[in-house]
């Protein structure tokens, strides 16, 4: 589990884990901004994934990406 | 490319058009045909020919004219297709999106066609579009009507899926910003639980995961994307504009999202302003709550919401101050 603060950094490969998490964000290091908890979104998936959470990933010029990602593809940095 | 880029403008309402008629339309119809809920002779027997006049013989007041035109056929086509699906006796899911089988992965006995809609000069490219858009409205029409006659669905039911259908849309969206505007427990609620807080406004709250609700302030632009495929709480915004779905502006965005949004939008965020891109997916999808406009004070909702465009509810745009 992780909250809020939390530096992790994205997994480049997760057999059978949910395949949407965005390659270009594979192998980068984010902060956890929010803990959402297990999701159930029974049109997209029917089994309910790991928890998810929303990280930030730093941009150039002090922008950043935000995406939710689920804890399986998540470790910790 | 740019919001007001005509080619790629044209280039999007193909694509969608494609995707709505071989997934959304043809596909449903043969679908009930094979599952005996209508026939093919019913088919024939509801079909009329419309009339419509010559693409040359029309005339437009400007050169966004014409693709605003067929953009909107479109989405009486979609409109259309979706009340004609009331669910009744023999409607099973379709699948929407196209499996390995139908790209024709496996055997290409199995792929569905695609058709070059893209060809020739943007006139043509129109014109094709507009005589294209009129077959699968003539076909809707057939199977709508067949379904009628066969007494699947009811003349009741399907003015009710209308008014049901006419209330969704970026309007819904413009009223969540108001109230959010108006009311500060209201948006606490919002952008923490979402969903939930939506249905204060009567405003169903749909099934497609998590509404993330992403505030503007003077210190944070937000800006969202879905670079996988086209995510967007479509069912309680309406529709993102049609440039969110190009690969252009998912691949700029996240990587430079500040040029993107002056290049694209030619919207300059001020230094001392973060960029902040959401990339949306299937279990959270964003909205952006814009900043309200200077000079509103005096506004009530209604008259707040009727400022909110489409493209600021993703962040592309800020919301105009009204018009002195």
């Amino acid at each position: 589990m992780f909250r809020a603060g939390d530096r992790v950094r994205v997994l480049t490969d997760v057999p059978g884990g949910n395949p949407r998490t965005p390659h270009y964000l594979r192998g980068r290091t984010g902060t956890v901004v929010r803990a959402h908890g297990v999701v159930e979104n029974p049109l997209d998936h029917h089994d309910p994934y790991p928890p998810l959470y929303t990280v930030a990933f730093p941009l150039p010029g002090g922008d950043e990406t935000v995406a939710d990602l689920h804890e399986e593809w998540l470790a910790a940095e | 490319m740019h919001i007001h880029d005509p080619d790629g403008h044209v280039a999007a309402v193909e694509a969608d058009f494609e995707y709505f008629r071989r997934k959304r339309l043809e596909s449903r119809v043969l679908h009930f045909l094979r599952r005996g809920v209508i026939t093919f002779a019913d088919l024939l027997r509801a079909d009329a020919e419309p009339e419509r006049p010559a693409w040359a013989d029309r005339e437009w007041p400007d050169a966004d004219a014409p693709i605003r035109y067929v953009e909107d056929e479109l989405d009486r086509l979609v409109r259309g297709i979706a009340a004609a699906t009331v669910p009744h006796a023999g409607a099973a899911p379709v699948a929407i999106d196209d499996t390995r089988k139908e790209r024709g992965d496996y055997d290409p006995f199995f792929r569905i066609a695609t058709r070059g809609l893209g060809e020739g000069s943007l006139d043509e490219r129109l014109a094709r579009l507009d005589a294209e858009l009129a077959d699968s409205h003539r076909l809707l029409d057939a199977f709508t009507r067949a379904l009628l006659a066969r007494g699947r669905v009811t003349e009741e039911q399907l003015a009710q899926r209308r008014e049901q259908l006419s209330t969704v849309g970026h309007h819904n969206g413009a009223r969540i910003v108001a109230r959010a505007w108006v009311d500060e427990e209201f948006k606490r609620r919002l952008i923490e639980t979402g969903r939930v807080a939506v249905r204060e406004l009567d405003i169903p709250p749909g099934r497609l995961g998590r509404l993330g609700v992403a505030e503007n302030t003077a210190d944070v632009h937000n800006i969202v994307v879905c670079t996988l495929c086209s995510c967007y709480p479509h069912d309680l915004l309406g529709n993102p504009p049609w440039w969110y779905r190009t690969d252009e502006y998912k691949q700029r965005i996240v990587a430079e999202p500040r040029d993107t949004i002056r290049d694209m939008f030619g919207l300059d965020v001020p230094d001392g302003v973060q960029v902040r891109v959401h990339d949306s997916t299937s279990d959270v999808r964003w909205m952006v709550l814009p900043r309200r406009p200077a000079g509103t004070e005096g506004l009530d909702e209604e008259a707040l919401a009727a400022l909110v465009t489409p493209e600021s509810l993703v962040g592309a745009a800020v919301v105009p101050p009204p018009e002195a």
